[in-house]
């Protein structure tokens, strides 16, 4: 199920990245470009951080590489000031969509008082069913931007 | 510190952050984009920040619907003061109130000193008040 919300963000990242690449502004799409590299990463970031097991370490290091990508994907359609923005955010936004997802794996890190596993897990998809619908919003406002 | 101390600097943060969008409102005319961007920005981030800080100093056990009412405190504060000055600023400090309202109650929840904490976060925001009362009287 998270899989599938997780597809959903992805679909519409790169429905949107075939959209602009037909229509650039000066500073018009450089917002754009902050708030889509600012958002996304971090939200597919927290997914693969929770759909991922935790037990391989040497996997911590994809939705930062993977925030990398997306920003450096969004900042090559415009100039170099837009390039360096959202490679910028989109690794920012891989790192701290790392820590929330591990945070709401392990609540007692974050010294959080745990109730239940079950209780962990309801949080974990409410959260991240919370984060898809932001998710959903800024790229609705960026598709209205775009035409 | 108490309870009481924790609601009271909430519904003074809610006042004040009321009050200069009641002002911006009337002197929006005067602004321009760019600053009305960094507006947007700061005050969809403070907001966010002080009520996750806040909030999950006031119930400790209820983690996800905190994150889920910071962020949308933090959206809501961004949207309306964007809205007041552009389409991109309103965009912009929608998102930047999004991303510190998931932030803040991990920040919250980790804090040793709460007091202390609490005074520093509301000493930044009356600086960063201050900071945009001067630049919009110099505008």
């Amino acid at each position: 199920m998270l899989f599938s919300w997780n597809l959903i963000g992805l679909g519409l990242v790169y429905r949107i990245f075939k959209k602009k690449n037909l229509s650039f502004d000066d500073r018009f799409s450089m917002t754009m470009c902050m708030a889509i590299t600012m958002i996304s990463p971090l939200i597919i970031a927290l997914h693969i951080e929770l759909l991922l097991p935790g037990s391989l370490k040497a996997l911590f290091l994809i939705p930062i590489l993977l925030g990398l990508l997306i920003g450096w994907k969004f900042g090559s359609l415009i100039k170099a000031p837009a390039l360096l923005t959202s490679i910028y955010n989109g690794t920012m936004g891989g790192i701290m969509g790392t820590m929330l997802g591990a945070v709401l794996q392990n609540p007692a890190l974050c010294n959080i008082p745990i109730e239940s596993e079950a209780m962990m897990t309801a949080n974990m998809y409410s959260l991240a069913i919370f984060t898809t619908f932001l998710h959903t919003l800024v790229f609705i406002l960026s598709q209205i931007n775009g035409q | 510190m108490d309870q009481i101390t924790f609601l009271l600097f909430m519904y003074s943060d809610v006042c004040i952050v009321l009050g200069l969008y009641v002002y911006l409102l009337r002197i929006k005319k005067l602004i321009g984009f760019q600053l009305g961007m960094n507006i947007s920005v700061v005050m969809g981030g403070m907001a966010a920040l002080l009520f996750g800080v806040l909030l999950i100093l006031q119930y400790p056990f209820h983690f996800t619907w905190i994150t889920i009412i910071s962020t949308l405190a933090g959206l809501v504060t961004g949207a309306l003061f964007g809205r007041l000055f552009d389409y991109q600023s309103f965009v912009t400090g929608l998102t930047n109130g999004v991303i510190v309202g998931l932030m803040s109650p991990m920040i919250g929840t980790v804090l040793e000193m709460t007091s202390v904490f609490v005074w520093f976060v509301h000493i930044f925001f009356a600086l960063c008040l201050l900071t945009i009362l001067i630049s919009i009287k110099r505008s």
